[in-house]
């Protein structure tokens, strides 16, 4: 049904906002940067910038926008500090496996968190869209307005990040 | 597109699995993949991991954030900026102030220059537990410091004035530091000069800042605030400080139940508008909750009586389909009892019945919210109630999934058969109320789970139990039902079901079982519970046919204007009902739906005739009227109506055309069922204090009801009557 949806109060929408995606950012943020602190800075940055706005801007994809703003900051930062090629192509297939791949196989309260750690061996730029994608559930599309990659490379990311977990996973299953 | 084959390896797969792909590309692999067994398999695979990524990285914890507080400002002296003015949540300028003063306070105390501490950098968070830790020592009986583990320092502040005024609560180590001077320099500025005493002492330094700090957030709160959100949202002078200082300290007492404003659809005259476009509504949920303010001995509020949520709330014996079409329709036409000179036409849709044996499996995912705000006898315990229920009537194919939310979302049965009934109803027995709500993540993780384990040809279902109180993730409705209406086009219908009283969200629910596919029911006890999902289980969790609409052609040679009976928020243009991309309501096995019309004729003068227009100066004169000769002279019809469905899995709509000819029955005559129909309708009207209700009154609602009762298996329409008596009482 397309049916009107009132608009929130205005007065509301910057607070709601900061109720509903400071968390989620936060999360976001230090996962991009490494460091809370300035995580907790790039998050601050972006709501105020959000106060600039005018609500019906971005009435209807605050989260979205939040999280393309946010981004912004983040990589500001890492690029002003060098630490841009964390994020750049060519890292893609480098893998660290530092950790022992576990044999046996997996108790069910312990999937998710081998899970886990399987994601965080993941190249960075994989394991960011893989998060926005079944963490705070983006579309690829909207992954792609987010990260600025197209929708396609957005598609190739996650099926990589994808294929490789589910062969590891497989893996350990067996 | 054209793809003969398509390889493990083509990131299309993932994207085809995970739901991303436009409706053709979609087609496109689903026949790629028809005959493939390796990349089906790898498909299924793809889902399942998608659910457990879902599931784990949903267990990664949030970072701990303080609620918001609106505090912060620049100092009062400074011209207002919009743009420059910094009134961020987690500033904490009290707090914040009142730490660089007690850190100053040590500092000049001890006689340690501490000013290598650059405060201009970030190391605010080796400085505040340094400094805390002392002050500690000292005070040990006015401040407690509590070190959570790294990244998340919370310090404790007791506090003299607990209730009005905030405690500082730096929600992460770093606090902004190109605040700090500001900061500073507002604490300093809005305070005598300090006194030896005051520094040297700690106890009442601490007291100090407490006030210091006070009196700063109330100057901004009752100056700078109202500024500062014109400067924002636009809107000057909209918010009081009062409101944001409610605001600030959490959702309390302030926020009860929420109903959309709704206007009685008004008569149209049938020249200038023979088209009326409308969305079928199979919800019931507003009948169920007039019932619980009329039992509690209230009045429903207006705006939460929907007349056609009264009228659809009670089966009625329609013929169904003989055919394979999905439904069939049954219109009788009788005068209005509220209005004699008046027609009622009443369409009635039923969708085919589908026996126990034949239904579908299911594929069920419920998704609880098991919030604080759900512990109270008539929500959490009445879920499980309805849960167990339902598993009941379940077959050992069926499969249930339970996902909670609350603070974080989490998976507390996986999707399990039927057939290990009893590790299903362990999972119920285990559920308790806790945590404050964030339904959108937990909508994400239902869906994921109900698509990892689709059932193709089945029915695929999530079923949100909540009060609609979302307090946490995405709340903003605009944001929860575009997440709603992405997550419907993966094939998973949607169940609102509604529970308790008080906070009650009718609206949001409403438009996310509107917006998801789905049907929207409210459970005030357990009578009703069984209704929804043992007796009607079908109804309610196998839809035979999607975007139902209907579009009824008045014959302006019959009928002088009509109006259509509730429904006001399901209206469509006259464009939207060809169009296949709008969305409309679904129908489940064996429902009914019930739309009535109030139609004048032409040769009645009523005074419910509409205001009469300007003739239109550029078209032809009486070319209308002429036009309407020759049409009366070739159909005695009064209307026709025109349905379009998609079957459930379709995308193309099917159309169906109905013609109805007035046989000038009278009301005395009519079918019990119509009846009955026209005393809901008439009720609704009354509670609605509706100026369409003619001469309506409970009395005349009573006993057109008790002409309409039937048989009355399930006893709903003693019980409708029951309610009327209450009402009755409640307005004598």
């Amino acid at each position: 049904m397309n049916r009107e949806i009132p608009h929130e109060n205005a007065e509301n929408f910057v607070q709601t906002a900061v109720a509903e995606y400071q968390s989620p950012l936060l999360r976001y943020a230090t996962r991009l940067i490494g460091d809370p602190d300035r995580a907790q800075d790039v998050v601050q940055d972006t709501f105020v910038k959000l106060m600039a706005q005018p609500p019906a801007v971005v009435d209807g994809h605050v989260a979205e926008w939040l999280f393309t703003v946010c981004r912004h900051r983040a990589l500001d930062i890492l690029r002003k500090e060098g630490r841009m090629k964390r994020f750049e192509e060519g890292e893609m297939e480098r893998v660290s496996a530092e950790e022992p791949q576990p044999t046996r196989s997996l108790e069910a309260e312990e999937t998710h968190d081998a899970l886990l750690r399987m994601i965080d061996r993941l190249p960075p730029n994989q394991q960011e869209v893989l998060r926005l994608k079944f963490q705070s559930g983006f579309s690829y599309k909207e992954i792609s307005r987010i990260t600025a990659h197209s929708v396609s490379h957005v598609g190739v990311l996650i099926h990589h990040a994808v294929t490789r977990l589910r062969a590891e996973y497989a893996a350990q299953r067996s | 597109m054209n793809i003969s084959k398509i390889i493990p390896d083509d990131p299309r797969l993932t994207a085809y699995a995970l739901g991303e792909l436009d409706a053709a590309e979609q087609v496109a692999i689903e026949a790629a993949i028809k005959d493939d067994p390796a990349a089906q398999t790898a498909v299924a695979q793809i889902r399942a991991l998608s659910g457990d990524l879902s599931a784990a990285l949903a267990k990664e914890p949030l970072p701990f954030v303080v609620p918001p507080k609106i505090e912060a400002a620049p100092p009062a002296r400074e011209p207002y900026q919009p743009r420059k003015f910094i009134r961020f949540p987690f500033y904490l300028i009290g707090g914040l102030a009142a730490a660089c003063v007690v850190a100053m306070f040590v500092v000049q105390k001890q006689e340690v220059t501490r000013r290598d501490i650059k405060l201009a950098e970030a190391k605010t968070e080796a400085l505040y537990q340094k400094e805390l830790a002392k002050l500690e020592e000292k005070s040990r009986s006015l401040i407690e410091i509590e070190l959570k583990k790294e990244g998340e320092g919370v310090v404790h502040l007791p506090t003299t004035k607990p209730e009005s005024e905030p405690v500082a609560q730096p929600s992460a180590p770093a606090q902004p530091r190109q605040n700090l001077p500001v900061l500073v320099a507002d604490v300093t500025t809005g305070t005598p000069p300090m006194s030896n005493e005051v520094i040297t002492m700690a106890p009442f330094s601490v007291e100090a800042r407490h006030e210091m700090s006070f009196k700063v957030t109330q100057t901004l709160a009752g100056t700078r605030l109202p500024a500062g959100i014109a400067g924002v949202g636009g809107s000057a002078g909209a918010a009081s400080p009062q409101a944001w200082a409610t605001a600030a300290y959490g959702r309390h007492d302030f926020n009860t139940e929420t109903y959309d404003r709704q206007v009685d659809n008004d008569y149209l005259d049938a020249i200038g508008n023979p088209l009326s476009t409308f969305s079928i509504d199979v919800d019931t949920a507003s009948y169920a909750n007039a019932r619980r303010f009329l039992n509690l001995g209230q009045r429903p509020p207006q705006d939460s009586v929907r007349i056609e949520e009264f009228v659809n709330y009670f089966p009625y014996h329609y013929a169904a389909p003989k055919d394979a079409t999905p439904f069939s329709a049954s219109m009788e036409v009788a005068s209005a009892p509220w209005n004699p000179e008046h027609r009622l036409v009443r369409i009635g849709l039923k969708g085919r019945e589908i026996p126990e044996a034949e239904r579908p499996a299911l594929n069920l995912v419920f998704l609880l919210d098991v919030s604080g705000s759900m512990n109270e006898p008539k929500k959490l315990p009445l879920v499980k109630e309805s849960m167990r229920v339902l598993v009941e009537k379940l077959k050992p194919t069926d499969r249930v999934a339970i996902v909670v939310y609350a603070g974080d979302s989490g998976l507390a049965l996986p999707s399990t058969p039927i057939s290990q009934k009893q590790e299903v109803l362990g999972a119920i027995e285990e559920l308790s109320a806790g945590g404050s709500t964030n339904g959108a993540m937990g909508i994400q993780l239902a869906y994921d789970i109900a698509k990892a384990n689709f059932i193709k040809d089945g029915a695929n279902r999530v079923v949100l139990c909540t009060d609609g109180d979302f307090n946490i993730g995405v709340t903003n409705q605009g944001d929860l039902t575009r997440l709603i209406e992405e997550k419907a086009k993966s094939g998973v219908f949607l169940t609102v079901l509604g529970f308790g009283m008080s906070n009650y969200k009718d609206s949001t629910l409403e438009k996310l079982a509107d917006k998801g596919n789905g049907n929207y029911g409210y459970v005030d006890n357990f009578a009703e519970a069984k209704k929804l999902l043992a007796d009607q289980l079908s109804g309610t969790l196998v839809t035979i046919a999607k975007d139902v609409k209907i579009q009824v052609e008045f014959n302006p040679a019959k009928v002088k204007s009509y109006r259509l009976i509730g429904y006001e928020n399901r209206m469509l243009k006259k464009e939207d009902f060809n169009n296949d991309k709008i969305d409309a309501g679904e129908i489940g096995a064996g429902h009914t739906v019930t739309a009535l019309y109030e139609v004048v004729p032409v040769d009645v003068d009523s005074p419910a005739d509409i205001p009469s227009v300007d003739p239109l100066k550029y078209q032809a004169k009486g070319s209308t009227k002429s036009k309407l000769a020759k049409a009366a002279d070739v159909s005695p019809e009064l209307l026709t109506v025109k349905i379009r469905y998609k079957a459930p899995e379709d995308v193309l709509s099917k159309k169906l055309e109905f013609p109805l000819v007035d046989s000038g029955a009278k009301f005395a005559n009519a079918s019990q069922d119509f009846k009955f129909a026209a005393a809901v309708a008439g009720f609704g009207m009354m509670l609605r204090e509706s100026t369409h209700k003619g001469t309506t009154t409970f009395d005349s609602v009573l006993g057109w009801a008790e002409d309409g009762l039937g048989e009355d298996a399930g006893g709903y329409r003693h019980e409708f009557m029951d309610l009327v008596k209450k009402a009755r009482g409640i307005s004598g």
